[in-house]
């Protein structure tokens, strides 16, 4: 994994800077190789498809042939190398057949490390003030393998924690979703001089925030306060509330603004930190790329058209995450941002009306409905 | 929102309302006149009146666009709520007990409501909360309805209108807005309650189960599966029918067709029939315009992992269409939005492929000759299908059933009083 790890040690300067095409090649391709040689089912699938990553990967635009794999795959096959010695973890798929197996080694951890630390650098994230994180998520349990459980533990280590509040709390052997106890500790830390940082999915800052409003409270959080957000908004677009309409929502209860509200994407099948930019862009970092692919011939149409999601990066080396495809739509933006950044940008659609597909953030809508309504 | 006795109240009332909810129930049972089912019919007609009028405008065409349906198509269902839709239904369900009707002893047989009903609706169509309400009002009860999460006002709106249209049946109306999670409070209504009439897929059913007791009767209106039964020399025209179908529900609703059943044991002749129906169905789908392209590209995604597991598996696939040959005789969800599989399924093996699915069955659109048409509907129905219709298996009539039973009379007993 010699080109996989120079692409993780890219400087912090140039990880938007879209010159790192040749590098991002030749580490996919020792990837891929890699991959071929030790995994037979990945050879299997490769080989059926007639690809041999010795013949035809030559140049950068060669990866677009690389067979991918659909999340979907990953939830019903087991593709780890060594199922024992590695550090494991699940997409949040709510009922437990549909969730993907996926594992690290300790070199692809230290890779996404080498990552992490030079991303939230990049956006500023790292602070050595004390703050009171509150996380409208799970709280940890040994049960819960979840990714975006771990994650956003995880992303309470960024700056010393004074406080960690959970939105759904493990009660009873179950999760039950606390609002209330969320509400009142957000109003106590508006009169701390710490900072609050809130962690968690768009819908349930999104409810939370609507109902304290609807309750008249319009709070002032301390300077260096943030808003940080992942697990998608696709239940947004069903209930056609735009990201301004959010952000005006967070400046009038928590009188924090849009600067400070940080968006992160990825995915337990592409484990690869997305991070918006100040004009709320997710710029395509060094360590991935993403090709758009037509949702009935699933060949690539190229940027600035809308179609699906087909991400690639070299980061993992104990199983064939090279080239996955979801089934969200997405466009990748080639007009300039005005952040100043040169990459390219992803933006992702919502997956409007499909309820078979439990995504993290579906999932936890799921507690926010109850069970029954479903027809 | 609660709706309580014709008056809206906020959220914070609930535990207020909940607690004299039993006793205002009951008052209207002990005291107030029966409720005649013309007082509803007026209301019902009044209103279909004022929509027809585009008086509601404002929440029906969001409402079209979310279901793509056209104004027309939506006008014509609409009938079902006018005077002559609703008297058509009440006679059809009804039958002869719909009047009094004194027997030569002397006794009369009379058609008198469950009492209060309480309504657990589902949130996948708009309005339906309200429909079930006024099936409800139609055989004469009190009902409580639940509300579905994340409901858009528009069954709240329809209500407070007919109470508007008619203040009699103000006391006969509660509408609250509890998440499916409190069960206590559910649990209230279901005690209050002589049945509940639950509207949801499996899952939803077993919860209301756990809600009731004994004394209470359970109304089940289920999750539903619907396929095509076809003879391997169905005509073009009929599978053209099947195609438009297809496209026109994009298989979402119970009665949407899954999946073909040929009438053969050979593969061969399975997938000849395959081919053929994908054309057509590629022809009907370019001709009315492409599904939702983020559906289409669930199921390219869906196909190509189907093909990267099997890569024997024979699936005709491409323009916005697929259909997946099978080689069992299960009855299955497709992968929906113009995606049909087909399999054999020779006419002996009926009534045991399909017994399994006891509870889900719902329509069939038979597909054959005209003289072995008798004996499969005959065959498909023992098997437990409720409708047997061509290719068009949304059709829809004034006073048909819901799934094989009349909601007027489920939701009604018949007394009998000796002079």
């Amino acid at each position: 994994m010699k080109y996989a790890n120079k692409l993780f040690r890219t400087r912090k300067k140039d990880l938007y800077s879209g010159n790192s095409d040749r590098l991002f090649f030749l580490a996919m391709r020792e990837n891929c190789i890699f991959q071929y040689d030790r995994c037979p089912d990945y050879k299997r699938l490769l080989d059926a498809k007639g690809f041999d990553p010795r013949r035809d990967l030559n140049s950068f635009d060669d990866l677009a042939g690389i067979p991918f794999l659909p999340t979907l795959y990953f939830k019903r096959h087991d593709l780890r190398a060594n199922r024992r010695s590695l550090v494991q973890a699940t997409s949040s798929g709510t009922s437990g057949g549909n969730k993907s197996r996926v594992g690290f080694s300790v070199s692809d951890l230290w890779r996404m490390w080498q990552m992490v630390k030079r991303v939230c650098s990049y956006h500023r994230l790292w602070s050595l003030k004390p703050t009171h994180y509150v996380v409208f998520g799970f709280e940890p349990n040994r049960s819960n393998k979840t990714a975006i459980a771990r994650t956003s533990f995880g992303a309470t280590l960024f700056s010393p924690a004074l406080s960690r509040t959970y939105a759904l709390r493990w009660r009873n052997g179950a999760y039950r979703l606390d609002l209330e106890a969320v509400k009142q500790k957000l109003i106590r830390y508006s009169k701390s001089k710490f900072p609050v940082r809130t962690i968690g999915f768009p819908a349930y800052t999104y409810f939370l925030l609507k109902e304290m409003k609807d309750a008249g409270i319009a709070l002032q959080m301390p300077k260096g306060s943030l808003v940080t957000l992942g697990g998608g908004w696709k239940q947004f677009y069903a209930e056609k509330v735009s990201k301004e309409d959010f952000y005006r929502l967070v400046y009038e209860v928590l009188g924090i603004d849009d600067r400070h509200i940080v968006e992160f994407f990825g995915a337990v099948e592409h484990p690869i930190l997305y991070t918006d930019c100040r004009c709320h862009h997710f710029h395509i970092p060094a360590y991935g790329r993403v090709i758009i692919r037509d949702p009935d011939t699933l060949q690539p149409v190229g940027n600035d058209r809308m179609g699906l999601i087909n991400l690639l990066t070299p980061a993992v080396s104990v199983m064939p995450l090279l080239s996955v495809t979801t089934d969200d739509l997405g466009m990748v933006h080639t007009e300039p941002c005005p952040c100043g950044e040169p990459s390219p940008w992803l933006e992702i659609f919502g997956r409007v009306g499909i309820r078979d597909v439990v995504t993290c953030a579906q999932g936890a809508s799921e507690f926010l409905k109850g069970a029954g309504d479903v027809k | 929102m609660i709706f309580y006795r014709g008056t809206c109240y906020e959220n914070k009332e609930q535990s207020r309302l909940l607690g004299t909810l039993r006793n205002d129930c009951f008052r209207t049972l002990n005291q107030s006149p029966p409720l005649s089912r013309e007082t509803v019919i007026r209301a019902c007609d009044f209103l279909y009146r004022k929509v027809c009028d585009h008086a509601f405008d404002d929440i029906v065409l969001p409402l079209l666009r979310v279901v793509d349906l056209s104004y027309e198509r939506f006008l014509e269902m609409g009938k079902l709520f006018s005077r002559e839709g609703l008297e058509a239904k009440c006679r059809m369900e009804l039958g002869e007990n719909a009047e009094d009707r004194r027997l030569p002893s002397g006794t009369l047989c009379r058609r008198v409501p469950l009492g209060i009903l309480f309504h657990i609706a589902a949130g996948n169509v708009d309005a339906l909360p309200a429909y079930s309400v006024v099936e409800g009002l139609l055989a004469g009860n009190v009902n409580i309805l639940k509300l579905p999460t994340g409901d858009s006002g528009v069954s709240v709106r329809l209500l407070s209108e007919l109470v508007k249209a008619e203040p009699a049946l103000a006391e006969y109306i509660y509408v609250f807005d509890v998440p499916s999670t409190e069960t206590e409070m559910l649990k209230t209504f279901a005690d209050i309650a002589d049945a509940v009439v639950v509207w949801g897929g499996d899952a939803a059913v077993q919860a209301a189960r756990t809600l009731c007791d004994v004394k209470t009767e359970i109304i089940a209106w289920g999750h539903k599966l619907s396929f095509a039964y076809a003879a391997a020399d169905a005509t073009d025209a009929d599978l053209t029918a099947l195609a438009e179908h297809v496209c026109a529900t994009n298989q979402v609703l119970c009665s949407s067709c899954q999946g073909i059943f040929v009438d053969t044991d050979d593969m061969e002749t399975v997938s000849a029939f395959a081919k053929r129906f994908y054309h057509i169905l590629s022809d009907v789908n370019r001709r009315v315009g492409f599904a939702d392209v983020g559906m289409r590209g669930k199921n390219s995604i869906r196909i190509y992992n189907d093909l990267l597991e099997n890569p024997n598996q024979t699936v005709y696939y491409g323009n916005g269409v697929s259909v997946r040959v099978g080689e069992d005789s299960r009855l299955e969800l497709s992968y929906l939005f113009r995606d049909v599989w087909v399999k054999p399924l020779k006419r002996t093996e009926i009534v045991p492929a399909l017994k399994e699915h006891k509870a889900h069955l719902q329509t069939c659109g038979l597909l054959c000759g005209k003289d072995d048409r008798p004996i499969l509907a005959e065959r498909l129905l023992r098997a437990g299908v409720t409708r047997v219709t061509g290719g068009d298996l949304s059709r829809m009539f004034v006073g048909e059933a819901h799934d094989g039973f009349y909601p007027l009379a489920r939701y009604s007993r018949i007394a009998e009083i000796d002079p």
